[in-house]
């Protein structure tokens, strides 16, 4: 099947927001997704965006039963390691599963890579939920390391509110 | 003990260097640790920086027994979640161990979650080794939730010889 991997733009937000919808429902947590189509236009496409995103399109030929030719995506960030310098974060990689097993999943992810590497990252981290079997296995095949499992480390987070809501300014200690 | 909290200045990048070796050293990596003070300041003083660091430092009278008066740090960098939007992700807190239990670690800590307010987060997220119960209890203590114990989420990585095979396969533009 032919696909082609480019740069994300501004017009493809309405896509992605479907796609994290799409990979929200998999993961079971649609219900979490406060991110809409105009915060991605915003928080990507801005002078000092928070992050950079990649498509995967294929022929109109190819298209999906509801029309769609965007197909994939990946989501990335810049983000630093104070023992290894520069890493690249892969915050999401979907394909729509009637896309899947033609490779577009691993061009997706080598692109990330290639990108990181370009602008001298030597990491490529993310995260995986470990009941999801099929994504473990793909990313064990391409060579990645657990280091969850390997090295024990655990992914702590602290949560405010809402979106626009107040986020606390100090960490208090909870009685 | 007095202490002061405040961004770092390209000159701390030397006492950090030091700090995250010490760091490294309590965790048990410290072979892993490859940065030079050079790529910190490069990195986190330029035009567009990849980090933004607060430092905590005590007045002259209560230096280190080596003389240091930057006793803390926290290294921190924006990121995203396609599901909540802009977070701050703390990669690193330390307080020398003399330091500890006046107060600085949740000083560093809460200018890390002001900051990152300012810049409309919702979010913090870190990572700790599981071994470092201490670490864990003052984070849950904060108010965090371990991702890894209650949900599942495992940290991955391609680094090396691995990364470089995955770019080598990117498609051609």
């Amino acid at each position: 099947m032919d696909f082609s991997i480019r740069a994300a733009n501004l017009e493809d937000c309405k896509d992605i927001a479907r796609m994290i919808m799409e990979l929200a429902e998999y993961e079971k947590v649609s219900e979490h997704v406060k991110v809409t189509q105009k915060d991605l236009e915003q928080d990507g496409f801005s002078k000092n965006p928070f992050f950079h995103g990649i498509v995967a399109e294929v022929p109109e030929a190819q298209r999906t039963k509801d029309g769609h030719v965007k197909i994939g995506y990946a989501l990335y960030f810049l983000s630093y390691s104070s023992w290894k310098g520069r890493c690249v974060y892969m915050e999401d990689l979907y394909v729509m599963p009637e896309f899947r097993g033609k490779g577009i999943g691993k061009a997706l992810m080598s692109k990330v890579a290639q990108l990181g590497m370009a602008a001298g990252c030597t990491q490529l981290n993310f995260t995986v939920l470990d009941w999801n079997k099929a994504s473990l296995d793909f990313y064990a095949a391409q060579g990645c390391s657990d280091v969850t499992a390997s090295l024990g480390y655990h992914v702590m987070r602290c949560e405010g509110a809402e979106r626009g809501e107040a986020w606390p300014n100090t960490i208090e200690d909870r009685q | 003990m007095d202490f002061k909290i405040r961004a770092a200045k390209q000159e701390d990048c030397k006492e950090i260097s030091r700090m995250i070796i010490e760091l490294a050293v309590f965790e048990k990596m410290q072979d892993q640790v490859k940065i030079s003070t050079q790529e910190l300041e490069r990195d986190g003083f330029c035009s567009n920086p990849r980090f933004e660091c607060q430092v905590a430092e005590v007045s002259e009278e209560h230096k280190s027994s080596q003389g240091y008066t930057v006793v803390g740090y926290t290294l921190y960098f924006y990121t995203y979640s396609t599901w909540m939007g802009p977070t701050v992700f703390m990669e690193d807190l330390y307080v020398m161990p003399e330091y500890r239990g006046k107060g600085i670690g949740k000083g560093l800590m809460s200018k890390v979650a002001q900051v990152g307010k300012e810049k409309q987060c919702t979010r913090l997220q870190l990572t700790v080794l599981d071994w470092n119960t201490r670490s864990l209890d003052f984070y849950i203590m904060k108010g965090a939730r371990d991702m890894t114990a209650s949900e599942g989420w495992h940290a991955l990585r391609f680094d090396g010889e691995a990364l470089d095979k995955l770019a080598a396969e990117a498609p051609k533009d």
